[in-house]
């Protein structure tokens, strides 16, 4: 009789817990907003516009404060991936630093059966797994593995030491 | 037979988002915006606290719609992300209210309120034995019984074992019974 008492209170529990809860009315829109400003930093466009020569003035003139054909200390330094993986069609680098996209970082196997690629890191943590066959996730067994991904599937570590790190 | 509205699957969204339809995201948004909503106001407790977790997993999955392995099941893919996102948000609201308790003395013990029920109302009470629960054991009891996933999605979402996960149910509906019976009858 107890039990069929107790029951009845979770039951009433759960009853009031299922009802829908509405997000607040901008929620959608800030969400969103948060992903379009995301798409446009990740794919920046160059817009003429009706006058190309101030675009093109405009670049130059970032060129000459940017300077990119000099040596500086922030130019982001290569860093090598490397997976071994002999059976494999196809293996793609994927991670934080490129939207785990696979189309932007393909391995490339250099000797039979080791796939690497080369990507420029700037300081900081980064998580990161590769990719096999376009559907198979796998960490790095040379690195140390991600444990607090989000994601469920398996990543690895990689730390990049210098300013501003 | 008249005018039907056809859902568009979960697995077609995501394939137009991953080729650039951004505005497909924004349906899969639209339909699991309040499911889960509700999991992450339980949850953590905090509305404001609740909508930033969610936000955080929504924009998140999208950065990482390309590690989705199976787009069917894009909805407990969602789950996943949005489950450690309450733990992370979680844990820092609970770091931030027990500092708060510590610098007032006036912090109320429900234990110790006398017919909390009856001054709080029965809503009130709820979520006050709710958050009382160990967060794992809230956590598990909330995707079970008013999320309504199986044992074994829960084990894929959480990463834990289902016997554990059973426990924890099996825990959390003993507690939620003793803390509301004390506050009814205190």
């Amino acid at each position: 009789m107890f039990e069929h008492a107790d029951s009845e209170i979770i039951e009433r529990v759960i009853r009031q817990l299922r009802k829908p809860v509405a997000m607040d009315s901008g929620f959608d829109a800030r969400v969103m907003r948060e992903i379009a400003a995301d798409t446009e930093v990740s794919r920046p466009r160059l817009r003429l516009g009706r006058w190309p020569w101030l675009a093109a003035a405009a670049l130059f003139a970032a060129l000459l404060i940017a300077h990119p054909w000099s040596q500086r200390a922030d130019v982001r330094p290569d860093y090598q991936f490397v997976l071994v993986a002999p059976n494999a069609a196809s293996v793609a680098l994927v991670g934080d630093f490129n939207d785990w996209n696979p189309a932007r970082s393909p391995m490339r196997a250099t000797r039979a059966g080791i796939w690497a690629t080369v990507v420029p890191l700037a300081p900081g943590r980064y998580h990161y797994a590769f990719l096999v066959n376009g559907v198979e996730w796998r960490r790095d067994p040379a690195a140390p593995a991600a444990l607090d991904d989000d994601f469920g599937s398996p990543s690895s570590v990689v730390t990049v030491v210098g300013k501003g790190s | 037979m008249g005018i039907r509205k056809v859902e568009v699957s979960d697995a077609e969204l995501v394939r137009r988002v991953r080729g650039g339809d951004i505005a497909a995201y924004g349906a899969l948004v639209a339909r699991y915006r309040d499911r889960l909503g509700r999991y992450a106001v339980h949850m953590i407790g905090d509305r404001e606290d609740a909508e930033e977790a969610l936000q955080d997993a929504f924009v998140r999955a999208y950065r990482s719609l390309a590690r989705c392995d199976d787009p069917g099941r894009f909805g407990a893919w969602l789950y996943g992300i949005l489950v450690n996102r309450c733990r992370t948000v979680g844990a820092r609201a609970s770091r931030r209210r027990r500092l708060f308790v510590r610098n007032t003395e006036s912090a109320p013990d429900a234990s110790a309120d006398a017919d909390l029920v009856d001054r709080l109302g029965w809503d009130d009470a709820v979520n006050r034995a709710l958050a009382r629960l160990a967060p794992e054991n809230r956590e598990a009891f909330l995707l079970k019984h008013v999320e309504d996933l199986e044992y074994e999605e829960i084990a894929r979402v959480t990463g834990a074992g289902i016997s554990a996960l059973k426990m924890r149910v099996k825990r959390a509906r003993e507690q939620l019974q003793r803390f509301l019976k004390e506050a009814e009858h205190v």
